[in-house]
């Protein structure tokens, strides 16, 4: 796979947050918090009436663009930063990233990618440094 | 101004020890998960990464719910995520058995700067490993922070 620093990721979009996945998703994490999965609990905080996506979801719009650039099993580190990671339902994202690093790890081709959510332009609100493991030429 | 929990009360956590336990991922769970980010199900019965963040909780034998009682959290939304950071030595998969230990690392207390909100909050962390067959798999470190109002 031929990957130079200052490479940039092809985006990967979520047309549409939705709030009926986020319920699926608060079942699954066996997550109490009523703001993922009961549009009322957020109008009480001044949000308006939509849900509010749990933060793994946002990582997982990063990590399927990861995964359509470089393959599926590429990431060996994640470290995921949440500077104003509100994201609600209806919500359109879009996942970029950046190669900041290229180098060889014994033997294998690695690789330090930047990645960030943006929402109509508005960068800052998942951002995540990945190690990744390059597939072989 | 509110009344802040002394953090005496609050850094009793530091230590905590999960109970510990096993974990398979299922094959309906790793397709809703992978579905819910917009992914197809992976090939070979490899899990969706952001399975990390529910499978070292609920695998050592807590929950979200006990995690922000421990830090005795104000409320759910009290809780502000820092960090996630997330290791993977080999890619998780269906049907394995992952045994799952995990622990409360750090607690400190911290405050904003006046000239920001001036607020009160302890950060916690979390440290979770996951093994199989002895050899360390996974590991995830949660961060969050517990936010006080202001002194």
């Amino acid at each position: 796979m031929n990957v130079n620093e200052g490479d940039e990721l092809p985006h990967w979009t979520m047309a549409s947050v939705s709030a009926e996945r986020m319920q699926t998703m608060a079942a699954i994490l066996r997550d109490p918090n009523p703001v993922h999965w009961d549009r009322k609990s957020v109008r009480e905080l001044g949000l308006g009436e939509r849900c509010i996506n749990q933060g793994p979801l946002g990582i997982g719009y990063m990590v399927n663009m990861l995964h359509s650039w470089a393959g599926e099993n590429c990431i060996r580190r994640m470290f995921v930063r949440f500077p104003n990671p509100i994201i609600l339902d209806g919500d359109h994202i879009v996942s970029k990233g950046i190669v900041t690093k290229r180098y060889q790890q014994d033997s294998l081709a690695m690789a330090e990618v930047e990645t960030w959510l943006e929402r109509d332009g508005e960068r800052g609100l998942i951002e995540a440094t990945v190690t990744l493991q390059l597939p072989a030429d | 101004m509110t009344e802040i929990i002394s953090f005496d009360q609050v850094t009793r956590a530091k230590g905590h020890k999960f109970p510990g336990g096993e974990y398979s991922i299922q094959h309906w769970e790793n397709f809703l998960l992978s579905a819910c980010t917009g992914a197809e199900v992976m090939h070979d019965g490899v899990v969706h990464p952001i399975a990390l963040f529910h499978v070292p909780i609920l695998g050592s034998g807590t929950t979200i719910a006990e995690m922000f009682a421990l830090g005795c959290a104000d409320s759910d939304m009290s809780i502000s995520i820092e960090s996630y950071d997330w290791q993977l030595f080999n890619p998780l998969r269906e049907n394995a058995r992952y045994d799952v230990q995990g622990k409360i690392t750090e607690v400190s207390r911290h405050n904003d700067k006046p000239e920001d909100t001036g607020s009160v909050y302890d950060r916690i962390v979390f440290d979770f490993e996951l093994h199989n067959d002895g050899l360390l798999t996974a590991s995830s470190t949660v961060v969050w922070h517990y936010n006080r109002g202001q002194r």
